[in-house]
């Protein structure tokens, strides 16, 4: 089985900055593996390794996403090689057309049986990769998958809504976006990180592939930081702990909490 | 002058980070404290992770690896908060893997690999500490068997240690460097007993006096060479105060960090404390302490790791971290008031434990023994 991993060499939220007009400056963080996609990766590991299959990162990215340590980050995380599409023609853009590179990597890849992406990046946070992708291809597009088996040929996938948890059959190749929580993914020792940078690299060349041209684009035209919610302030000055356990559970009924 | 991380260093951070965030957060950190429990899952998460064989031969499952990334990662581990948190217990096992039997080899690697601390350390005596040539338990070779008799004290993680790497001398030798052998001995052993010592720093170590009488083992458990136990246990100080040293960073930056962040919350006269001159000052010099403290411990270990003699740098370096951890450690307190010295502030756990490093892998007056003597020979 061909399990191709969807990852972004992101930057880091922990050094972003939100100015007061709700757009984010991230000229102060460095770029590390999208926080979700190590979930991708785990998962996309444990299938191939109960199918004997093979893992590989797939990422895509302005040219500076190519460093040697956005490398060995991604291959230290359980892939079996890497390919890269790294072109400054992909500064800045959108899902859409993130998706439709995607599409054509993976094409160029060939045979690929699934592909695995996390819920989101971290830095758009579109949520729309996954899905437009799978447009794409012409593929099923799942989200919050919590696990996948391989069965007969095709894929066993569970995933959760709103009503609790659906199982599908799924035959023949598919895009799967992982929950964040699906599994916990291992943390890459020494031994992985040292052999990450023995294992292969393939870099693609953007005008190579058969990127399709889109038929829509959906784009984001503006961020705000959320309304602040409206604070209670109940404030709580009892010092006998059985009371003030009372009050708060008072306090938690009336706004709907409890 | 490079000061920047390997790809391999950064990314090992980073899971050490990952490891940390998921494993050891400061609720943990300050129950083990509270209870006086050993971090045994966070040093069984290390080792899944492949931490805690890091530096170890390939042949025994490790990974090896400069004394730079080591520190690095002490550091880490101890800006967490986390005292003792990582790296002696794999000083010490590189004594039994340098020098060990098979047997003992095995048995030490299967303890690690559970989270347990393999072994303590039996040094100190009521009556010789870096005066190593004052010691007294004997270890008397007949019959195939060896008997000894002594008193330990202040031996760290004694009580959850499987085994005691006792130091113990030959009586019939009369130089002292030579009559000096290492044993690995069971903990319940019979004739081996313990008295627990209550201290006020160090609360996840435990530190016991040990009453050893007649305890009588088979000749295999000598480790190494018959004579050579102290020549055996050299081989890592340097290592060990550099590791210690490395704490001392790490730890300094935890109570520095909180004490930067609580002077910029904490509001008196109308503004946060930090605004203050007299406040910004003390953190000033703090930020200065930690910087030196970092800049100490890593070209210390990049001597090391280019072999380059480090006659008196260990001693050095182990001094003024141990030192200026505790200075730091204090003023942090000190910024904190009176909020500084109530259990559950993070600072005053700093504080006690940061304290036992002036003492902890030798004091910071044996450090100018050691030192003092090298400079003055290096300029006679």
């Amino acid at each position: 089985m061909k399990i191709v991993v969807a990852c972004k060499w992101a930057p880091n939220p922990q050094d972003a900055e939100v100015r007061p007009d709700g757009t984010v400056d991230w000229s102060r963080s460095k770029s590390a593996v999208s926080e979700h996609d190590p979930v991708a990766f785990e998962v996309a590991r444990r299938l191939a390794d109960a199918t004997g299959g093979e893992v590989v990162a797939l990422s895509v990215g302005p040219a500076a996403s190519d460093t040697p340590l956005a490398r060995k980050a991604m291959l230290s995380r359980g892939a079996d090689r890497l390919v890269l599409v790294a072109d400054d023609a992909l500064a800045g853009l959108g899902s859409t057309a993130v998706a439709a590179v995607l599409s054509a990597a993976v094409r160029a890849v060939g045979d690929v049986d699934v592909v695995l992406t996390g819920p989101e990046s971290v830095d758009n946070g579109d949520r729309q990769v996954p899905m437009t992708l799978a447009g794409h291809l012409g593929w099923p597009g799942l989200g919050a998958v919590g696990d996948v088996q391989a069965a007969d040929g095709g894929l066993v996938v569970e995933r959760a809504t709103d009503r609790g948890v659906q199982v599908l059959d799924v035959t023949g190749p598919a895009v799967l976006a992982v929950a964040a929580d699906a599994v916990v993914p291992r943390v890459p020792g020494m031994k992985d990180i040292l052999g990450a940078a023995k294992k292969p690299t393939d870099v693609l060349a953007l005008a190579g592939l058969d990127v399709p041209a889109p038929v829509a684009a959906a784009e984001v035209v503006g961020t705000a930081r959320p309304a602040p919610s409206a604070r209670g302030r109940h404030v709580i000055t009892t010092a006998d702990p059985a009371a003030a356990a009372a009050e708060l559970v008072d306090a938690l009924r009336a706004a709907g909490a409890l | 002058m490079d000061f920047g991380l390997t790809d391999e260093q950064e990314l090992l951070l980073s899971s050490l980070d990952d490891l940390l965030e998921r494993e050891c957060p400061e609720s943990y950190i300050a129950e083990l404290d509270a209870t006086h429990t050993p971090p045994t899952a966070f040093r069984k998460a290390l080792h899944e992770a492949g931490f805690a064989s890091l530096g170890f031969p390939e042949e025994y499952g490790g990974t090896p690896v400069d004394a730079t990334t080591l520190v690095l990662l002490a550091a880490r581990v101890a800006r967490q908060g986390l005292n003792n948190g990582y790296g002696l217990e794999l000083l010490q096992a590189m004594d039994i893997l340098e020098f060990g039997s098979e047997e003992q080899k095995q048995e030490i690697l299967g303890l690690l690999a559970s989270g347990d601390v393999p072994f303590a350390l039996g040094f100190t005596e009521p009556g010789a500490g870096s005066d190593n040539a004052a010691m007294s338990t004997t270890a008397v070779h007949h019959d195939g068997v060896v008997t000894f008799n002594g008193t330990k004290t202040l031996i760290t993680n004694a009580l959850q240690s499987r085994y005691l790497l006792l130091m113990a001398k030959d009586p019939a030798v009369a130089n002292p460097r030579e009559a000096i052998s290492m044993y690995l001995v069971p903990m319940d052993a019979p004739g081996l007993s313990t008295n627990p010592l209550e201290k006020i720093v160090w609360h996840i170590s435990d530190s016991c006096e040990i009453f050893v009488d007649d305890v009588t083992l088979p000749e295999s458990c000598l480790v190494g060479v018959k004579g050579a136990g102290f020549k055996q246990l050299m081989r890592n100080f340097e290592m060990e105060r550099l590791v210690i040293a490395s704490q001392c960073w790490g730890l300094a930056e935890c109570a520095y960090e909180d004490a930067a962040t609580y002077a910029a919350q904490r509001v008196q006269f109308g503004k946060p404390i930090g605004q203050f001159q007299l406040i910004q000052q003390k953190l000033t010099d703090m930020a200065i302490k930690v910087e030196n403290m970092r800049n100490f411990v890593l070209r210390t270990a990049w001597m090391l790791d280019r072999d380059v003699p480090l006659k008196s740098q260990g001693a050095l370096c182990k001094r003024y971290c141990a030192m200026a951890a505790f200075e730091v450690a204090d003023e942090a307190m000190q910024v904190f008031g009176g909020v500084g010295v109530t259990v559950g502030t993070r600072v005053s756990r700093l504080w006690r434990d940061i304290r036992g490093h002036r003492f902890g892998g030798g004091t910071d007056e044996i450090m100018v023994h050691i030192a003092g003597r090298q400079i003055v020979k290096d300029h006679s």
